[in-house]
């Protein structure tokens, strides 16, 4: 088997998995007891959590630890309760993770557009961003293209609206939120250079386990708690810690942390080698619709769709590769072969031990059509063509060649069946 | 040229294999998914994008092209609505035969041949010989109860590539061509619901009015219920009266929203020895008579129940006359897409020993043989 789909699951780390094991049985005590044994487990969570929390320059008092990235995204917008959702005072990308737009729909939400790489339109973000606004959220990497945002930039717009409040006497509050989820283990976060109030993380994305995951809230960021109960977690995520879980997540993360730049470096050879073999083997009958789009995505205007039209694909096979060609997570690469199912592709792939994915694995569940995509301005059959692959621990440069290979036939494969 | 198919595919493994089957045999299959309900309702689950996905996996792993027709919105007003003011009116239909005769051999099998079809096919047990239907050779699975409105003129071109196998064997051929829908769960789609799940689904669209249960032998109150339309003659589980033995549904008020039940199972109300049946729908051109006339006329009062021995009376024929003083037996003929006027009529059949009475509104089938001769909703 050949698994390319981490941007959906990873397979939980050895060290990991042997890390949490004895806090199942030998260690189980709950923290939160008074004898001794309890004591140390208690002190084995705070140093997981310190842990944690140092990888995105934090401390460990400045996290709390969630059932995974859509909690910490529910309770990180919990910052705009109260106001009048008639109102927007959520600002978000078009492009975020349905979790993002599922959440913040309840507080009344505007959207910033997204370029056709899936970059912010920072043009956008400066005019929606009224006085009225007090959460800004974006992703730090998309979790459909990869395509990583300039959260530097963001935040220096932030900054630069806040003393533009204050100058005016307005008192209203301006907090950034980023889901980190898909970056955690291929780039280096640091929360105070980046001047990000609230961070998502994630730990089944970086090699942890599923169903633990952290928010990080800067000082004086007023969070509101989901659910009440003992008062873990400073009173803002009651319930006995999930103490295994942290502890694989905090060794997951040492772990990717440690293999960062040779990771990046790994994947982005595997993703070259694909690209280049794809490219030759369809460029021979479709050369001239390959060559535009492939390096720097695809147009925004509809009018130049024509040539990736469904009617016109039959004797033109094509792939374009999707994302940002410059700002992207290394182990990503999204892609498109207009015209064709990317779900019969999927099931052909799987037939020869590859499993990919269409899209988003949540999108492709639901059998509805990628919002993010449509975001970015794809065509309906560049849509209905786009698979995604992202690759991980378990991936070795040997694969590719069989990779691109099988990717060749099924879609030769298709291509054949669909003219027939 | 081979011969074009199209075939109803559930994701299920009977489907599955037909799409195997009728591939071998050479046909030109485009598989396609009859997207009828996709709605999650409290407590159910609504699987279809599971079962579409397991649908197109097969489909693409046998190179079949493969669609995704779209008819809830007819299934809401033929089959539901339909479905809801029979309940509303204390008969008990069956979605499961309405659907066939105006959704599956109807609407599916008009578009199939829009689009050039030779046949439509799907993973029923039943067989279709030139326009006759008959029964599968598992008679264990046979589902002709379900198929018997089915017009002629779809059984003449539907093909049912399972109907001469058993369900291991078909099983048995998924599991050989690992076909991964092998040892799938029986569909739980809305056309499957139980007797439980029906009404819990009903629920969900009609007011539940809370009365009475009382024993039909002492008119005393034993309980309450949360509206008589949800209640069927004969029902014993769900009535939540206690232990001892058990209570069966015998008599039904819906003026007065009453629930009468008994412990004697010999209760009079819970036996016939004959049977209405209104709103006939007759195969391949027989009469009311001409079914009076047959020498081995069997019935079936629900699926997989036992073939009965019996024999059939004219009582009326062609319209809707005086003769019958019953309100319901007026309201049955008008049912939206119902089969046309000629097959209204009324039937007796009489059995040789009494059977435990079926709700109205469910169907009586009529077979001679092995042949399926059409039947009518019990009155």
């Amino acid at each position: 088997m050949i698994y390319l789909d981490h941007a959906a699951a990873t397979p939980v780390n050895r060290s990991a998995l042997a890390a949490m094991l004895p806090y199942f049985d030998k260690q189980f005590f709950n923290p939160s007891a008074p004898y001794l044994p309890a004591k140390h487990v208690r002190e084995d969570y705070q140093s997981a959590k310190a842990a944690i929390a140092h990888a995105i320059g934090a401390k460990g008092t400045d996290l709390v630890i969630t059932a995974g990235a859509t909690e910490s995204i529910n309770l990180a917008f919990t910052v705009v309760a109260g106001l009048d959702p008639a109102t927007p005072h959520l600002l978000t990308l078009a492009t975020e993770h349905t979790a993002v737009l599922s959440a913040a729909k309840p507080y009344g939400c505007e959207l910033i557009k997204a370029d056709h790489t899936g970059l912010i339109d920072l043009a956008d973000f400066r005019a929606k961003l009224t006085d009225d606004i007090v959460l800004v959220s974006v992703s730090l990497a998309n979790n459909e293209l990869g395509t990583i945002q300039p959260l530097a930039e963001i935040s220096e717009i932030i900054r630069l609206a806040r003393q533009d409040r204050l100058a005016h006497g307005i008192t209203t509050p301006l907090y950034l939120h980023s889901d980190a989820s898909q970056a955690l283990n291929l780039l280096d976060i640091n929360v105070s250079r980046l001047g990000i109030d609230l961070l998502t993380l994630n730990a089944a994305k970086c090699g942890g386990p599923k169903g633990v995951g952290a928010l990080y809230i800067a000082h004086g960021v007023p969070v509101h708690p989901l659910s009440l109960g003992g008062g873990q977690e400073r009173g803002l995520r009651s319930g006995t810690e999930n103490v295994p879980g942290v502890i694989g997540f905090a060794t997951a993360l040492a772990d990717a942390k440690k293999h960062l730049n040779g990771n990046r470096k790994k994947y982005t050879e595997m993703v070259e080698l694909l690209k280049k073999e794809l490219g030759g083997a369809f460029s021979a009958s479709a050369r001239s619709s390959l060559v535009a789009p492939v390096v720097t995505g695809r147009p925004r205007s509809s009018s130049a769709v024509a040539p990736h039209d469904l009617t016109k694909v039959e004797n033109a096979p094509q792939v374009i590769f999707l994302g940002n060609p410059k700002h992207h997570l290394a182990n990503f690469l999204p892609l498109s072969f207009p015209g064709l199912d990317a779900e019969r592709l999927v099931y052909k792939l799987e037939e020869q031990g590859i499993l990919v994915s269409t899209g988003a694995a949540c999108a492709a569940n639901k059998a509805t059509k990628s919002h993010v995509l449509a975001a970015i301005g794809l065509s309906d059959a560049e849509i209905a063509g786009s698979l995604r692959i992202s690759l991980g621990s378990t991936n070795t440069i040997d694969q590719m060649p069989i990779v691109a290979r099988a990717l060749i036939d099924v879609v030769s494969a298709e291509i054949a069946r669909q003219n027939h | 040229m081979s011969k074009k198919v199209f075939l109803g595919m559930s994701g299920g493994v009977d489907s599955s294999v037909s799409a195997l089957l009728l591939r071998d045999q050479g046909y030109d299959v485009t598989g396609i998914y009859m997207k009828n309900w996709s709605e999650d309702l409290p407590g159910m689950h609504c699987p279809w994008a599971e079962d579409l996905a397991d649908a197109k996996r097969v489909a693409t792993s046998l190179d079949l092209d493969f669609e995704v027709w779209d008819f809830e919105a007819d299934y809401k007003t033929r089959v539901v609505d339909y479905m809801l003011s029979e309940f509303q009116k204390g008969h008990t239909p069956n979605p499961d035969v309405v659907c066939n005769e105006l959704v599956k051999f109807k609407l599916f099998y008009d578009r199939a041949i829009e689009r050039g079809a030779d046949y439509i096919a799907t993973g029923h047990y039943a067989r279709a010989e030139d326009a006759n239907l008959l029964r599968a050779i598992d008679e264990n699975k046979d589902q002709t109860y379900f198929l018997y409105r089915m017009s002629d003129e779809a059984t003449a071109r539907t093909l049912f590539p399972i109907g001469h196998l058993t369900k291991p064997e078909v099983k048995k051929i998924a599991a050989e061509r690992g076909l991964d829908v092998a040892t799938k769960k029986e569909s739980m789609g809305i056309c499957f619901v139980g007797e439980v799940g029906i009404k819990d689904f009903l629920s969900n669209y009609l007011k539940t009015i809370p009365g009475e249960i009382r024993e039909v032998e002492t008119d005393q109150i034993l309980g309450y219920h949360d509206g008589a339309i949800f209640y069927t003659i004969g029902q014993r589980h769900g009535l939540y009266l206690g232990g001892g033995l058990p209570y069966y549904v015998v008599k039904k008020d819906l003026s007065k929203n009453l629930v009468y039940v008994s412990r004697d199972l010999n209760h009079p109300e819970l036996w016939v020895d004959q049977l209405a049946l209104t709103d006939l729908h007759l195969r391949n051109g027989r009469t009311l008579a001409d079914l009076a006339k047959m020498p081995d006329l069997a019935v079936r009062l629900r699926h997989r129940g036992e073939l009965l021995p019996a024999t059939a009376r004219v009582v009326e024929t062609n319209t809707r006359g005086d003769q019958c003083s019953c309100e319901e037996h007026k309201d049955s003929g008008q049912r939206p897409g119902a089969s046309s006027s000629k097959n209204i009529g009324l039937l007796a059949i009489a059995f040789a020993n009494p059977v435990k009475r079926p709700a109205s509104g469910q169907s009586a089938v009529l077979y001679a043989g092995e042949v399926c001769l059409g039947g009518g909703y019990i009155a």
